[in-house]
């Protein structure tokens, strides 16, 4: 195949490569941006599809082009176009099809995909699902009809949100975690109180401290699913929500400085010159903890691709780093935040609970009690914000520290 | 081309008295009118707050529309664009309530409306010349200009103190 040629390249039409592309058309008006992406679909909201299962939404109420921030103007979106290999010397990324695409400014944004952990016999029957993609969510929408019980591994907010689509769907849904409490990565059990009863009032079934061992199937697909303890469920459709892994492997061979993501420096870039990278797929540094780390969120990938972007538009800019956890959502009624640094069992900190009739709070300071590291908000996560931007900043808190405790903090606190 | 205009906040005017508050409830309620804003369930929801800060000083907040606006690049589900006067709107029909813009607004000006599950912010008032809370407030603590207009009467102002100081 011949070779093509584009000023910027962005690798992944998710969330950092259309903020990329997006910033980069800002900064610079006539420069050729093409995106390649594997997925069929245009770029959209990922955080959207449970809204496919559950029937709110269509797939094209979900699309990128035109919502919020994302102009789309000038950018070529190469759907269905896998990258498989990256020729730096040669300023070029290989597609699967043989197509080379040269490049001058190249961002490497391909993401994540789930992980299925390999201990568990029979993930690969049909009605086993990983809700990542617009596909996934159309063919598990597609099973709904002959599922009467659905088998949801893992205990984090995908599969809380996949959890409550089906709820809606009218099936009856158990949630296998094998952690003490769901939603283990954003806050301790004792921090999940609230949240728990919430999602047991709304008539989610949670086992935990179980894990699943293997998925039984026959040719209409899954039949149930047998835990480690013994039990059997009968189940028609399983969803596995146990973590994401970097999309990495095409750059075996490239001289990228990979450890479990792509490395990028404090502007975005990569060691190889012209190679940038962003979102889920790049270990960036956490401000707070000050230790590397990779996140997926997408609030996160966006932030780092427009910083990606403006990079390769010419316009240093370095980028802040993010917190591990950083989250905000609401299930079963219950909106909560966690930000920062939650999980407090190993380590020396100050910490303030106060709970009250349907609200829950955290924060947690540095040892000396100097300033504010992290927070857990259930309930009422009014100014949520002004908390993040303490945090992030590393403000000196004994100014505001009674107002931060008692809940109280605004902005005219920080003005004069 | 006209300057696009702002909200000012001057806090050295502001006496807590709310008027703002009141009428920017009612103009974001069905009738526009005060009694039947009270009348209204759910209640219509003021975008703009007026905090206190010990031991006497009053902060009006309303939306900054700030430039590199953070609710509207974290939005995960595409409500918040900023519009051709400049205006960063959420769109009620695309919100999901999911709160990341309450999470990342470090001015604490993005409102939940509970009942509908959705986010609320100014929107700079689309059908007045002045935003409704700018034209209830009694004290001028509140301003809505261009940025060198009102930078031009801040420096009158302060040319006129001087002089006065200066006369004794």
């Amino acid at each position: 195949m011949g070779r093509e040629q584009s000023q910027y390249v962005i690798v992944g039409g998710s969330a950092a490569g259309m903020a990329a592309a997006q910033a980069i058309r800002e900064k610079d008006p006539t420069g050729t941006i093409t995106v390649i992406s594997e997925e069929p679909d245009a770029p959209y909201f990922r955080p959207l599809i449970p809204f496919l299962v559950s029937g709110k939404k269509q797939a094209h109420e979900m699309v990128l082009e035109g919502c919020g921030p994302y102009q789309a103007a000038g950018i070529t979106v190469n759907t269905g176009s896998r990258a498989a290999a990256l020729d730096a010397n040669n300023h070029c990324i290989v597609l699967e099809d043989g197509t080379r695409l040269g490049y001058k400014k190249i961002l490497l944004a391909t993401g994540s995909r789930p992980y299925v952990p390999p201990d568990i016999e029979g993930a690969d029957a049909t009605g086993v699902f990983a809700l990542r993609t617009l596909d996934d969510a159309r063919r598990m929408a597609a099973r709904i009809d002959q599922t009467e019980h659905a088998v949801m591994l893992g205990g984090g907010l995908l599969n809380l949100k996949a959890a409550f689509a089906l709820l809606e769907r009218g099936v009856k849904v158990t949630l296998v975690v094998y952690s003490p409490e769901v939603l283990s990565q954003l806050m301790d059990p004792e921090d999940a109180t609230l949240i728990r009863k919430a999602l047991d009032d709304a008539g989610l079934a949670i086992m935990t401290g179980v894990a699943a061992v293997g998925i039984q199937s026959d040719a209409t697909g899954v039949t149930g699913v047998v835990l480690n303890n013994g039990r059997e469920l009968a189940s028609q459709m399983v969803c596995i929500g146990k973590g994401v892994r970097p999309n990495v492997e095409f750059l075996a061979g490239s001289g990228i400085r990979v450890t479990e993501g792509i490395e990028a420096d404090r502007y975005t870039a990569t060691n190889l010159t012209g190679v940038y990278t962003a979102g889920d797929v790049a270990v960036t540094h956490d401000p707070v903890a000050g230790t590397p780390i990779m996140t997926a969120l997408w609030t996160n990938a966006v932030e780092m691709g427009r910083c990606a972007g403006q990079n390769m538009a010419g316009l240093k800019t370095a980028y802040c780093g993010t917190f591990g956890i950083l989250n905000a959502t609401q299930v079963a009624n219950e909106p909560f935040v966690a930000m920062g640094i939650v999980h407090t069992k190993d380590g020396d900190y100050e910490i303030h609970r106060k709970a009250a009739t349907g609200s829950y709070r955290k924060l947690v300071f540095d040892k000396n009690g100097d300033h504010l590291i992290g927070a857990v908000f259930v309930g009422d996560i009014t100014n949520a914000g002004l908390y993040r931007y303490v945090i992030r900043e590393k403000m000196a808190t004994a100014a505001i520290k009674r107002q931060i405790i008692e809940h109280t903090l605004h902005y005219g606190h920080f003005s004069f | 081309m006209s300057q696009p205009k702002e909200i000012f906040v001057r806090t050295d005017r502001c006496v807590g008295c709310r008027s703002c508050i009141n009428a920017c409830a009612v103009e974001h309620s069905e009738s526009k009118t005060l009694f039947g804003a009270v009348m209204q369930t759910p209640r219509p929801k003021s975008r703009v707050y007026v905090e206190w800060v010990a031991p006497d000083r009053k902060v009006p907040l309303v939306c900054r529309q700030c430039e590199e606006a953070p609710c509207m690049h974290a939005c995960i589900s595409g409500a918040i664009h900023r519009d051709d006067d400049g205006v960063v709107r959420t769109d009620s029909d695309k919100c999901i309530g999911c709160w990341t813009c309450v999470m990342v607004c470090p001015y604490g000006v993005i409102g939940r409306h509970l009942e509908e599950h959705k986010a609320y912010r100014c929107d700079r008032c689309p059908d007045r010349d002045v935003p409704a809370c700018v034209s209830a407030c009694p004290t001028g603590a509140l301003i809505y200009q261009s940025v060198p207009a009102y930078a031009k009467t801040v420096r009158q102002n302060a040319s006129h103190e001087l002089v006065k100081a200066e006369r004794g």
